[in-house]
Protein backbone atom coordinates (compact mmCIF):
# COMPACT_ATOMS: atom_id res chain seq x y z
CA UNK A 1 0.00 0.00 0.00
CA UNK A 2 1.38 3.38 -0.85
CA UNK A 3 1.72 5.71 2.08
CA UNK A 4 1.64 9.37 1.32
CA UNK A 5 3.47 11.93 3.37
CA UNK A 6 1.16 13.86 5.66
CA UNK A 7 2.10 17.22 4.25
CA UNK A 8 0.82 16.24 0.82
CA UNK A 9 -2.55 14.99 1.97
CA UNK A 10 -2.94 18.11 4.09
CA UNK A 11 -2.24 20.41 1.20
CA UNK A 12 -4.47 18.47 -1.10
CA UNK A 13 -7.37 18.65 1.31
CA UNK A 14 -6.90 22.19 2.50
CA UNK A 15 -6.73 23.61 -0.99
CA UNK A 16 -10.42 22.72 -1.24
CA UNK A 17 -11.45 24.63 1.84
CA UNK A 18 -14.09 26.83 0.26
CA UNK A 19 -16.92 24.44 -0.52
CA UNK A 20 -20.64 24.76 -0.81
CA UNK A 21 -22.86 22.01 0.50
CA UNK A 22 -24.66 20.97 -2.73
CA UNK A 23 -24.47 17.19 -3.40
CA UNK A 24 -22.78 17.58 -6.76
CA UNK A 25 -19.93 19.57 -5.33
CA UNK A 26 -19.73 17.12 -2.46
CA UNK A 27 -19.07 14.31 -4.92
CA UNK A 28 -16.61 16.52 -6.70
CA UNK A 29 -14.93 17.28 -3.43
CA UNK A 30 -14.76 13.59 -2.60
CA UNK A 31 -13.18 12.82 -5.96
CA UNK A 32 -10.71 15.65 -5.65
CA UNK A 33 -9.78 15.07 -2.04
CA UNK A 34 -9.61 11.32 -2.37
CA UNK A 35 -5.95 11.02 -3.21
CA UNK A 36 -6.18 7.49 -4.50
CA UNK A 37 -8.91 8.25 -7.03
CA UNK A 38 -7.03 11.34 -8.14
CA UNK A 39 -3.82 9.43 -8.48
CA UNK A 40 -5.49 6.67 -10.43
CA UNK A 41 -7.13 9.05 -12.88
CA UNK A 42 -3.86 10.92 -13.39
CA UNK A 43 -1.92 7.72 -13.78
CA UNK A 44 -4.23 6.36 -16.46
CA UNK A 45 -4.26 9.67 -18.33
CA UNK A 46 -0.50 10.11 -18.39
CA UNK A 47 0.30 6.53 -19.22
CA UNK A 48 -2.15 6.54 -22.11
CA UNK A 49 -0.86 9.86 -23.46
CA UNK A 50 2.75 8.77 -23.23
CA UNK A 51 2.20 5.34 -24.79
CA UNK A 52 0.14 6.86 -27.59
CA UNK A 53 2.84 9.39 -28.30
CA UNK A 54 5.83 7.07 -28.17
CA UNK A 55 3.86 4.32 -29.88
CA UNK A 56 3.14 6.31 -33.01
CA UNK A 57 6.62 7.75 -33.33
CA UNK A 58 8.38 4.45 -32.75
CA UNK A 59 6.04 2.61 -35.08
CA UNK A 60 6.51 5.26 -37.73
CA UNK A 61 10.26 4.87 -37.62
CA UNK A 62 10.07 1.12 -37.48
CA UNK A 63 7.94 0.98 -40.61
CA UNK A 64 10.13 3.22 -42.72
CA UNK A 65 13.16 1.26 -41.66
CA UNK A 66 11.88 -2.24 -42.16
CA UNK A 67 10.87 -1.63 -45.76
CA UNK A 68 14.12 -0.05 -46.80
CA UNK A 69 17.74 -0.92 -46.32
CA UNK A 70 19.47 1.04 -43.62
CA UNK A 71 21.05 3.75 -45.77
CA UNK A 72 18.01 4.77 -47.82
CA UNK A 73 15.42 6.02 -45.40
CA UNK A 74 12.02 6.91 -46.82
CA UNK A 75 12.20 10.16 -44.86
CA UNK A 76 15.29 12.37 -45.13
CA UNK A 77 17.76 11.67 -42.37
CA UNK A 78 17.55 15.14 -40.84
CA UNK A 79 13.79 14.78 -40.52
CA UNK A 80 14.15 11.40 -38.86
CA UNK A 81 16.65 12.88 -36.42
CA UNK A 82 14.43 15.91 -35.81
CA UNK A 83 11.52 13.60 -35.05
CA UNK A 84 13.61 11.69 -32.55
CA UNK A 85 14.74 14.89 -30.86
CA UNK A 86 11.19 16.25 -30.93
CA UNK A 87 9.91 13.09 -29.22
CA UNK A 88 12.19 13.80 -26.28
CA UNK A 89 11.31 17.50 -26.26
CA UNK A 90 7.60 16.80 -26.46
CA UNK A 91 7.72 14.26 -23.67
CA UNK A 92 9.57 16.78 -21.52
CA UNK A 93 6.80 19.30 -22.23
CA UNK A 94 4.21 16.66 -21.38
CA UNK A 95 6.05 15.78 -18.18
CA UNK A 96 5.94 19.44 -17.17
CA UNK A 97 2.16 19.11 -16.99
CA UNK A 98 2.53 16.65 -14.12
CA UNK A 99 2.89 18.99 -11.19
CA UNK A 100 1.29 16.89 -8.48
CA UNK A 101 4.00 16.01 -5.98
CA UNK A 102 1.85 13.36 -4.34
CA UNK A 103 1.42 11.61 -7.67
CA UNK A 104 5.12 11.70 -8.50
CA UNK A 105 6.06 10.43 -5.07
CA UNK A 106 3.42 7.74 -5.27
CA UNK A 107 4.83 6.42 -8.54
CA UNK A 108 8.36 6.40 -7.21
CA UNK A 109 7.51 4.82 -3.89
CA UNK A 110 5.25 2.18 -5.34
CA UNK A 111 6.56 -1.27 -4.55
CA UNK A 112 5.44 -4.85 -4.12
CA UNK A 113 7.18 -6.96 -1.53
CA UNK A 114 8.04 -10.45 -2.61
CA UNK A 115 9.33 -13.44 -0.69
CA UNK A 116 12.11 -13.12 1.85
CA UNK A 117 15.36 -14.18 0.24
CA UNK A 118 17.90 -13.54 2.95
CA UNK A 119 17.90 -17.17 4.11
CA UNK A 120 18.64 -18.20 0.57
CA UNK A 121 21.15 -15.47 -0.14
CA UNK A 122 24.24 -17.24 1.22
CA UNK A 123 23.71 -20.58 -0.59
CA UNK A 124 22.72 -18.74 -3.80
CA UNK A 125 25.86 -16.66 -3.58
CA UNK A 126 28.06 -19.69 -3.05
CA UNK A 127 26.52 -21.62 -5.92
CA UNK A 128 26.62 -18.58 -8.21
CA UNK A 129 30.20 -17.69 -7.43
CA UNK A 130 31.37 -21.29 -7.78
CA UNK A 131 29.69 -21.34 -11.18
CA UNK A 132 31.40 -18.05 -11.96
CA UNK A 133 34.81 -19.43 -11.01
CA UNK A 134 34.26 -22.57 -13.13
CA UNK A 135 33.21 -20.47 -16.14
CA UNK A 136 36.15 -18.10 -15.65
CA UNK A 137 38.63 -20.96 -15.45
CA UNK A 138 37.10 -22.71 -18.44
CA UNK A 139 37.09 -19.48 -20.45
CA UNK A 140 40.76 -18.80 -19.83
CA UNK A 141 41.76 -22.41 -20.48
CA UNK A 142 39.69 -22.84 -23.65
CA UNK A 143 40.79 -19.49 -25.02
CA UNK A 144 44.40 -20.64 -24.89
CA UNK A 145 43.89 -24.23 -26.03
CA UNK A 146 40.54 -24.31 -27.86
CA UNK A 147 39.62 -23.45 -31.47
CA UNK A 148 40.77 -19.99 -32.54
CA UNK A 149 37.52 -19.22 -34.38
CA UNK A 150 35.49 -16.42 -32.75
CA UNK A 151 32.00 -17.90 -33.24
CA UNK A 152 33.12 -21.32 -31.98
CA UNK A 153 35.13 -20.07 -29.03
CA UNK A 154 33.62 -20.52 -25.58
CA UNK A 155 35.82 -17.67 -24.29
CA UNK A 156 34.66 -15.09 -26.81
CA UNK A 157 31.03 -16.14 -26.70
CA UNK A 158 30.85 -16.10 -22.92
CA UNK A 159 32.70 -12.79 -22.62
CA UNK A 160 30.79 -10.88 -25.28
CA UNK A 161 27.39 -12.55 -25.51
CA UNK A 162 26.97 -13.26 -21.79
CA UNK A 163 29.00 -10.72 -19.81
CA UNK A 164 29.01 -7.81 -22.29
CA UNK A 165 25.51 -8.20 -23.76
CA UNK A 166 23.27 -10.58 -21.81
CA UNK A 167 24.06 -9.89 -18.16
CA UNK A 168 23.68 -6.09 -18.41
CA UNK A 169 20.33 -6.66 -20.14
CA UNK A 170 19.26 -9.00 -17.36
CA UNK A 171 20.48 -6.39 -14.87
CA UNK A 172 18.51 -3.39 -16.10
CA UNK A 173 15.46 -5.34 -17.25
CA UNK A 174 15.33 -7.66 -14.24
CA UNK A 175 17.73 -7.18 -11.35
CA UNK A 176 21.41 -7.11 -10.52
CA UNK A 177 22.67 -10.69 -10.09
CA UNK A 178 26.35 -9.88 -10.56
CA UNK A 179 27.21 -9.85 -6.81
CA UNK A 180 26.03 -13.48 -6.72
CA UNK A 181 28.05 -14.48 -9.79
CA UNK A 182 31.23 -12.44 -9.47
CA UNK A 183 33.99 -15.10 -9.74
CA UNK A 184 36.77 -12.76 -8.57
CA UNK A 185 34.86 -12.01 -5.41
CA UNK A 186 34.46 -15.74 -4.89
CA UNK A 187 38.21 -16.23 -5.21
CA UNK A 188 39.07 -13.30 -2.94
CA UNK A 189 36.68 -14.49 -0.22
CA UNK A 190 38.94 -17.52 0.19
CA UNK A 191 42.03 -15.36 0.71
CA UNK A 192 43.12 -13.14 3.60
CA UNK A 193 42.26 -9.61 2.47
CA UNK A 194 42.13 -5.98 3.57
CA UNK A 195 45.74 -5.07 4.29
CA UNK A 196 45.22 -1.37 3.51
CA UNK A 197 42.21 0.91 3.79
CA UNK A 198 40.89 2.15 0.48
CA UNK A 199 41.74 5.86 0.02
CA UNK A 200 38.39 7.63 0.23
CA UNK A 201 39.36 10.54 -1.99
CA UNK A 202 39.89 8.15 -4.93
CA UNK A 203 36.13 7.43 -4.87
CA UNK A 204 35.07 5.66 -8.06
CA UNK A 205 37.84 7.11 -10.25
CA UNK A 206 39.66 3.75 -10.58
CA UNK A 207 36.44 2.24 -11.94
CA UNK A 208 36.05 5.11 -14.44
CA UNK A 209 39.62 4.60 -15.61
CA UNK A 210 39.10 0.83 -15.69
CA UNK A 211 35.95 1.06 -17.78
CA UNK A 212 37.53 3.44 -20.30
CA UNK A 213 40.62 1.22 -20.45
CA UNK A 214 38.55 -1.93 -21.02
CA UNK A 215 36.65 -0.30 -23.89
CA UNK A 216 39.91 1.04 -25.35
CA UNK A 217 41.41 -2.47 -25.23
CA UNK A 218 38.26 -3.86 -26.84
CA UNK A 219 38.67 -1.40 -29.73
CA UNK A 220 42.43 -1.54 -30.22
CA UNK A 221 43.28 -5.18 -29.52
CA UNK A 222 41.70 -8.16 -31.29
CA UNK A 223 40.06 -9.43 -28.10
CA UNK A 224 36.75 -10.08 -29.85
CA UNK A 225 38.29 -12.11 -32.68
CA UNK A 226 41.28 -14.03 -31.27
CA UNK A 227 40.40 -16.17 -28.23
CA UNK A 228 43.98 -16.49 -26.95
CA UNK A 229 44.34 -12.68 -26.83
CA UNK A 230 41.10 -12.48 -24.90
CA UNK A 231 42.33 -15.14 -22.48
CA UNK A 232 45.45 -13.12 -21.78
CA UNK A 233 43.31 -10.01 -21.25
CA UNK A 234 41.06 -11.92 -18.83
CA UNK A 235 44.10 -13.24 -16.97
CA UNK A 236 45.53 -9.73 -16.65
CA UNK A 237 42.19 -8.37 -15.46
CA UNK A 238 41.89 -11.21 -12.93
CA UNK A 239 45.38 -10.56 -11.60
CA UNK A 240 44.72 -6.84 -11.14
CA UNK A 241 41.29 -7.45 -9.58
CA UNK A 242 42.45 -10.12 -7.16
CA UNK A 243 45.52 -8.11 -6.16
CA UNK A 244 43.41 -4.99 -5.60
CA UNK A 245 40.71 -6.83 -3.67
CA UNK A 246 43.26 -8.60 -1.46
CA UNK A 247 45.06 -5.34 -0.77
CA UNK A 248 42.02 -3.14 -0.01
CA UNK A 249 39.46 -5.77 0.97
CA UNK A 250 36.73 -7.10 -1.33
CA UNK A 251 33.98 -4.73 -0.14
CA UNK A 252 35.94 -1.56 -0.84
CA UNK A 253 37.41 -2.86 -4.08
CA UNK A 254 34.24 -4.14 -5.72
CA UNK A 255 32.24 -1.16 -4.48
CA UNK A 256 34.65 1.46 -5.80
CA UNK A 257 37.42 0.28 -8.08
CA UNK A 258 36.22 -2.73 -10.07
CA UNK A 259 34.67 -1.38 -13.29
CA UNK A 260 32.50 -4.45 -13.97
CA UNK A 261 30.95 -4.50 -10.49
CA UNK A 262 30.33 -0.74 -10.54
CA UNK A 263 28.75 -1.08 -14.00
CA UNK A 264 26.33 -3.73 -12.79
CA UNK A 265 25.54 -1.77 -9.63
CA UNK A 266 24.60 1.29 -11.69
CA UNK A 267 22.60 -0.67 -14.26
CA UNK A 268 20.86 -2.38 -11.35
CA UNK A 269 19.49 1.01 -10.27
CA UNK A 270 17.27 1.04 -13.38
CA UNK A 271 15.93 -2.46 -12.68
CA UNK A 272 12.44 -3.25 -11.39
CA UNK A 273 13.62 -6.07 -9.08
CA UNK A 274 15.53 -5.15 -5.94
CA UNK A 275 16.74 -6.83 -2.78
CA UNK A 276 15.48 -4.57 -0.01
CA UNK A 277 15.42 -5.34 3.70
CA UNK A 278 16.02 -8.99 2.90
CA UNK A 279 13.01 -9.16 0.61
CA UNK A 280 12.70 -9.36 -3.12
CA UNK A 281 10.89 -6.14 -4.09
CA UNK A 282 9.29 -5.10 -7.36
CA UNK A 283 9.38 -1.39 -8.20
CA UNK A 284 8.51 0.56 -11.31
CA UNK A 285 11.52 0.59 -13.66
CA UNK A 286 13.71 3.59 -13.04
CA UNK A 287 11.91 4.68 -9.90
CA UNK A 288 15.15 4.49 -7.91
CA UNK A 289 16.81 6.96 -10.26
CA UNK A 290 15.72 9.79 -7.99
CA UNK A 291 17.74 8.43 -5.06
CA UNK A 292 20.15 10.98 -3.71
CA UNK A 293 22.59 8.35 -2.45
CA UNK A 294 23.24 6.72 -5.82
CA UNK A 295 25.61 9.41 -7.07
CA UNK A 296 27.76 10.95 -4.38
CA UNK A 297 30.92 11.95 -6.19
CA UNK A 298 32.08 13.49 -9.46
CA UNK A 299 33.58 10.12 -10.35
CA UNK A 300 30.08 8.59 -10.29
CA UNK A 301 28.91 11.15 -12.83
CA UNK A 302 32.04 10.41 -14.88
CA UNK A 303 31.23 6.71 -14.78
CA UNK A 304 27.64 7.18 -15.94
CA UNK A 305 28.76 9.43 -18.80
CA UNK A 306 31.44 6.86 -19.68
CA UNK A 307 28.69 4.23 -19.99
CA UNK A 308 26.83 6.42 -22.47
CA UNK A 309 29.95 7.46 -24.35
CA UNK A 310 31.49 4.02 -24.78
CA UNK A 311 28.29 2.75 -26.42
CA UNK A 312 28.10 5.80 -28.66
CA UNK A 313 31.77 5.48 -29.59
CA UNK A 314 31.77 1.78 -30.36
CA UNK A 315 28.63 2.36 -32.40
CA UNK A 316 30.24 5.22 -34.33
CA UNK A 317 33.53 3.58 -35.31
CA UNK A 318 31.69 0.58 -36.78
CA UNK A 319 29.77 2.73 -39.29
CA UNK A 320 30.89 3.79 -42.77
CA UNK A 321 30.99 7.42 -41.68
CA UNK A 322 33.07 6.48 -38.66
CA UNK A 323 35.47 4.48 -40.83
CA UNK A 324 35.73 7.34 -43.33
CA UNK A 325 36.39 9.82 -40.51
CA UNK A 326 39.18 7.65 -39.11
CA UNK A 327 40.73 7.18 -42.55
CA UNK A 328 40.61 10.91 -43.24
CA UNK A 329 42.16 11.74 -39.87
CA UNK A 330 44.87 9.11 -40.29
CA UNK A 331 45.82 10.41 -43.75
CA UNK A 332 45.77 13.97 -42.38
CA UNK A 333 48.14 13.00 -39.60
CA UNK A 334 50.68 11.69 -42.12
CA UNK A 335 53.66 13.87 -41.25
CA UNK A 336 56.28 11.31 -42.20
CA UNK A 337 56.81 9.78 -38.79
CA UNK A 338 55.30 6.64 -37.37
CA UNK A 339 53.70 3.67 -39.06
CA UNK A 340 50.08 3.84 -40.23
CA UNK A 341 49.04 1.39 -37.51
CA UNK A 342 50.50 3.51 -34.71
CA UNK A 343 48.90 6.67 -36.06
CA UNK A 344 45.56 4.87 -36.43
CA UNK A 345 45.70 3.77 -32.80
CA UNK A 346 46.52 7.34 -31.76
CA UNK A 347 43.57 8.66 -33.78
CA UNK A 348 41.20 6.09 -32.26
CA UNK A 349 42.42 7.00 -28.79
CA UNK A 350 42.15 10.70 -29.48
CA UNK A 351 38.59 10.36 -30.77
CA UNK A 352 37.69 8.22 -27.77
CA UNK A 353 39.08 10.64 -25.20
CA UNK A 354 37.95 13.89 -26.84
CA UNK A 355 34.41 12.62 -27.41
CA UNK A 356 34.22 11.56 -23.78
CA UNK A 357 35.40 14.96 -22.63
CA UNK A 358 32.76 16.65 -24.82
CA UNK A 359 29.98 14.40 -23.48
CA UNK A 360 31.07 14.99 -19.90
CA UNK A 361 31.50 18.74 -20.36
CA UNK A 362 28.07 19.05 -21.98
CA UNK A 363 26.43 17.37 -19.02
CA UNK A 364 28.41 19.35 -16.46
CA UNK A 365 27.65 22.62 -18.21
CA UNK A 366 23.95 21.74 -18.10
CA UNK A 367 24.28 21.60 -14.31
CA UNK A 368 25.92 25.04 -14.26
CA UNK A 369 23.25 26.48 -16.57
CA UNK A 370 20.48 24.93 -14.53
CA UNK A 371 21.79 26.66 -11.42
CA UNK A 372 22.23 29.98 -13.20
CA UNK A 373 18.81 29.97 -14.84
CA UNK A 374 16.90 29.13 -11.67
CA UNK A 375 19.00 31.32 -9.39
CA UNK A 376 19.07 28.58 -6.78
CA UNK A 377 21.73 28.43 -4.08
CA UNK A 378 22.19 24.70 -4.47
CA UNK A 379 25.61 24.15 -6.03
CA UNK A 380 25.94 23.17 -9.69
CA UNK A 381 27.84 20.08 -8.58
CA UNK A 382 25.00 18.91 -6.42
CA UNK A 383 22.47 19.54 -9.20
CA UNK A 384 24.67 17.53 -11.57
CA UNK A 385 24.85 14.69 -9.00
CA UNK A 386 21.09 14.58 -8.57
CA UNK A 387 20.26 14.52 -12.27
CA UNK A 388 23.00 12.03 -13.25
CA UNK A 389 21.09 8.83 -12.27
CA UNK A 390 18.48 9.61 -14.93
CA UNK A 391 21.25 9.19 -17.52
CA UNK A 392 21.46 5.53 -16.52
CA UNK A 393 18.13 4.91 -18.25
CA UNK A 394 19.66 6.39 -21.41
CA UNK A 395 22.71 4.15 -21.06
CA UNK A 396 20.44 1.12 -20.63
CA UNK A 397 18.48 2.07 -23.75
CA UNK A 398 21.69 2.46 -25.78
CA UNK A 399 23.01 -0.84 -24.52
CA UNK A 400 19.84 -2.66 -25.48
CA UNK A 401 19.83 -0.99 -28.91
CA UNK A 402 23.44 -1.91 -29.59
CA UNK A 403 23.56 -5.45 -28.21
CA UNK A 404 20.17 -7.09 -28.89
CA UNK A 405 21.21 -7.96 -32.45
CA UNK A 406 24.50 -9.45 -31.30
CA UNK A 407 22.92 -11.44 -28.50
CA UNK A 408 20.22 -12.87 -30.77
CA UNK A 409 22.50 -13.70 -33.69
CA UNK A 410 25.12 -15.47 -31.55
CA UNK A 411 22.78 -17.21 -29.11
CA UNK A 412 22.74 -20.57 -31.01
CA UNK A 413 26.54 -20.52 -31.18
CA UNK A 414 26.65 -19.80 -27.45
CA UNK A 415 24.30 -22.70 -26.79
CA UNK A 416 26.57 -25.03 -28.76
CA UNK A 417 29.68 -23.75 -27.01
CA UNK A 418 28.08 -24.26 -23.59
CA UNK A 419 26.83 -27.76 -24.43
CA UNK A 420 30.18 -28.92 -25.73
CA UNK A 421 32.83 -26.43 -24.60
CA UNK A 422 35.72 -28.74 -25.37
CA UNK A 423 34.75 -29.66 -28.94
CA UNK A 424 32.37 -27.04 -30.36
CA UNK A 425 31.14 -27.47 -33.95
CA UNK A 426 33.56 -25.97 -36.47
CA UNK A 427 30.87 -24.04 -38.30
CA UNK A 428 28.29 -22.90 -35.74
CA UNK A 429 24.93 -21.46 -36.62
CA UNK A 430 24.59 -17.67 -36.50
CA UNK A 431 21.23 -16.02 -36.99
CA UNK A 432 20.78 -12.81 -38.94
CA UNK A 433 18.18 -10.67 -37.16
CA UNK A 434 15.24 -9.53 -39.32
CA UNK A 435 15.02 -5.96 -40.57
CA UNK A 436 12.58 -4.77 -37.95
CA UNK A 437 15.31 -5.20 -35.35
CA UNK A 438 16.64 -1.84 -36.57
CA UNK A 439 13.29 -0.29 -35.75
CA UNK A 440 13.40 -1.92 -32.32
CA UNK A 441 16.81 -0.34 -31.67
CA UNK A 442 15.37 3.09 -32.35
CA UNK A 443 12.50 2.31 -30.00
CA UNK A 444 14.95 1.24 -27.25
CA UNK A 445 16.94 4.47 -27.56
CA UNK A 446 13.75 6.54 -27.36
CA UNK A 447 12.29 4.54 -24.45
CA UNK A 448 15.56 4.96 -22.52
CA UNK A 449 15.40 8.70 -23.05
CA UNK A 450 11.75 8.93 -22.09
CA UNK A 451 12.46 7.13 -18.84
CA UNK A 452 15.36 9.52 -18.28
CA UNK A 453 13.12 12.55 -18.91
CA UNK A 454 10.64 11.25 -16.37
CA UNK A 455 13.36 10.47 -13.81
CA UNK A 456 14.80 13.96 -14.25
CA UNK A 457 11.35 15.46 -13.76
CA UNK A 458 10.79 13.51 -10.56
CA UNK A 459 14.28 14.41 -9.33
CA UNK A 460 13.65 18.10 -9.94
CA UNK A 461 10.52 17.86 -7.80
CA UNK A 462 12.50 16.24 -5.00
CA UNK A 463 15.23 18.84 -5.22
CA UNK A 464 13.22 22.06 -5.48
CA UNK A 465 10.29 23.16 -3.37
CA UNK A 466 8.94 25.53 -6.00
CA UNK A 467 7.27 23.69 -8.86
CA UNK A 468 8.15 26.43 -11.33
CA UNK A 469 11.81 26.23 -10.40
CA UNK A 470 11.62 22.43 -10.65
CA UNK A 471 10.37 22.67 -14.21
CA UNK A 472 12.87 25.36 -15.24
CA UNK A 473 15.80 23.49 -13.71
CA UNK A 474 15.29 20.64 -16.17
CA UNK A 475 15.59 22.64 -19.39
CA UNK A 476 19.40 22.43 -19.80
CA UNK A 477 19.37 18.71 -19.05
CA UNK A 478 16.61 18.14 -21.57
CA UNK A 479 18.68 19.92 -24.22
CA UNK A 480 21.66 17.67 -23.43
CA UNK A 481 19.42 14.59 -23.57
CA UNK A 482 18.03 15.67 -26.95
CA UNK A 483 21.64 16.03 -28.12
CA UNK A 484 22.49 12.51 -26.94
CA UNK A 485 19.36 11.09 -28.61
CA UNK A 486 20.02 12.76 -31.94
CA UNK A 487 23.64 11.52 -31.97
CA UNK A 488 22.57 8.00 -31.08
CA UNK A 489 19.75 7.88 -33.63
CA UNK A 490 22.14 9.24 -36.27
CA UNK A 491 24.59 6.42 -35.55
CA UNK A 492 21.81 3.85 -35.76
CA UNK A 493 20.80 5.20 -39.18
CA UNK A 494 24.31 4.91 -40.66
CA UNK A 495 25.33 1.86 -42.71
CA UNK A 496 27.72 -0.46 -40.90
CA UNK A 497 31.39 -1.06 -41.70
CA UNK A 498 34.49 -2.70 -40.25
CA UNK A 499 36.72 -0.17 -38.48
CA UNK A 500 39.88 0.29 -40.62
CA UNK A 501 43.53 -0.32 -39.56
CA UNK A 502 42.58 -2.48 -36.59
CA UNK A 503 43.79 -6.07 -36.28
CA UNK B 1 16.57 16.28 0.89
CA UNK B 2 19.97 17.46 2.03
CA UNK B 3 20.71 21.15 2.14
CA UNK B 4 24.39 21.02 2.86
CA UNK B 5 25.63 21.76 -0.66
CA UNK B 6 24.65 25.40 -1.14
CA UNK B 7 26.68 28.46 -2.01
CA UNK B 8 25.52 32.05 -2.27
CA UNK B 9 27.01 34.12 -5.11
CA UNK B 10 28.77 37.27 -3.90
CA UNK B 11 26.58 39.60 -5.97
CA UNK B 12 23.44 38.08 -4.47
CA UNK B 13 21.80 38.44 -1.10
CA UNK B 14 19.44 35.73 0.03
CA UNK B 15 15.89 36.72 0.88
CA UNK B 16 16.02 34.46 3.89
CA UNK B 17 17.12 31.25 5.49
CA UNK B 18 14.96 28.39 6.59
CA UNK B 19 14.58 28.55 10.40
CA UNK B 20 14.53 24.77 10.65
CA UNK B 21 17.32 23.54 8.39
CA UNK B 22 19.27 26.67 7.45
CA UNK B 23 18.82 26.36 3.70
CA UNK B 24 19.11 29.82 2.08
CA UNK B 25 16.66 30.96 -0.62
CA UNK B 26 16.87 33.77 -3.17
CA UNK B 27 13.19 34.72 -2.87
CA UNK B 28 10.69 34.76 -0.01
CA UNK B 29 8.19 32.72 -2.02
CA UNK B 30 10.58 29.83 -2.40
CA UNK B 31 11.44 29.97 1.30
CA UNK B 32 7.78 29.86 2.24
CA UNK B 33 7.11 26.97 -0.13
CA UNK B 34 10.12 25.09 1.20
CA UNK B 35 8.96 25.49 4.81
CA UNK B 36 5.47 24.28 3.97
CA UNK B 37 6.68 21.21 2.10
CA UNK B 38 9.63 20.15 4.20
CA UNK B 39 8.65 21.17 7.72
CA UNK B 40 4.83 21.11 7.75
CA UNK B 41 4.60 20.00 11.39
CA UNK B 42 6.68 22.86 12.78
CA UNK B 43 4.86 25.79 11.18
CA UNK B 44 2.67 28.31 13.02
CA UNK B 45 -0.64 29.65 11.64
CA UNK B 46 0.88 32.71 9.97
CA UNK B 47 3.39 30.56 8.12
CA UNK B 48 0.70 28.09 7.08
CA UNK B 49 -1.38 30.97 5.72
CA UNK B 50 1.64 32.33 3.85
CA UNK B 51 2.31 28.87 2.43
CA UNK B 52 -1.21 28.53 1.06
CA UNK B 53 -1.01 31.93 -0.54
CA UNK B 54 2.37 31.24 -2.11
CA UNK B 55 1.05 27.94 -3.35
CA UNK B 56 -2.00 29.42 -5.01
CA UNK B 57 0.16 32.14 -6.62
CA UNK B 58 2.42 29.41 -7.88
CA UNK B 59 -0.55 27.48 -9.24
CA UNK B 60 -1.55 30.55 -11.29
CA UNK B 61 1.92 30.84 -12.72
CA UNK B 62 1.96 27.13 -13.45
CA UNK B 63 -1.23 27.54 -15.42
CA UNK B 64 0.47 30.10 -17.64
CA UNK B 65 3.45 27.82 -18.05
CA UNK B 66 1.17 24.95 -19.02
CA UNK B 67 -0.48 27.08 -21.66
CA UNK B 68 2.94 27.92 -23.08
CA UNK B 69 3.91 24.24 -23.03
CA UNK B 70 0.70 23.38 -24.81
CA UNK B 71 1.43 26.05 -27.41
CA UNK B 72 4.91 24.63 -27.91
CA UNK B 73 3.48 21.14 -28.32
CA UNK B 74 1.00 22.31 -30.93
CA UNK B 75 3.74 24.17 -32.81
CA UNK B 76 5.98 21.12 -32.65
CA UNK B 77 3.23 18.83 -33.86
CA UNK B 78 2.17 20.94 -36.80
CA UNK B 79 5.76 21.85 -37.62
CA UNK B 80 6.62 18.17 -37.95
CA UNK B 81 3.40 17.46 -39.80
CA UNK B 82 4.20 20.06 -42.45
CA UNK B 83 7.80 18.90 -42.66
CA UNK B 84 6.61 15.37 -43.33
CA UNK B 85 4.09 16.62 -45.89
CA UNK B 86 6.82 18.50 -47.75
CA UNK B 87 9.86 16.24 -47.46
CA UNK B 88 8.62 12.70 -47.00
Amino acid sequence: MPSLPDSETNTGASEERHTDPSPRSRIRKWVVSNTKVRLFVQFVTWVSILTLFTGTVAAGNGMTLSKQPRDTLAVPRWLYLATGGATIGASALLASFVTDRAFIRYLHNWSLSGPTIDDWWTPIRWIGRSLGIVVLGLAVYLGLTGPQLPTASFTILVTFVVVRAGLPMLTYLGGNVWPALNPWRGIVSLLPAGHRTYPRELARWPAVGGLLLLVWIEVIFPVSTIPSTLSIAILTYSAVTIAGAVLFGPDAWFENADPISVLFRFFGAVAPLKRRDGKLTVKLPGSDLTDSDLITDTSDVAFVIALIWELTYSGFITTQTGAATTEALVSLSNIGVGAVQIRAILIYTLLFVSGYVVFFAAYWYAGVLSRRRTGTYITAKRIAFRFAPSLLAIAAGYHLAHYTGLAVSLSPALGMAILSPLSPPANPLTLSPPGWFEGLSIAYVLIGHLLAIWAAHATAYELFSSRLVAIRSQYPFIVVMIGYTVISLWILSLPGATPPYLP
Amino acid sequence: MSHTATTIPRSNSPAGKCDYCGHPFPTTDRLVLHKGLEHPQQLDDVEVEAFHEARSNETDELRTLRLKALGALVLLYFGLLFMYAIFA
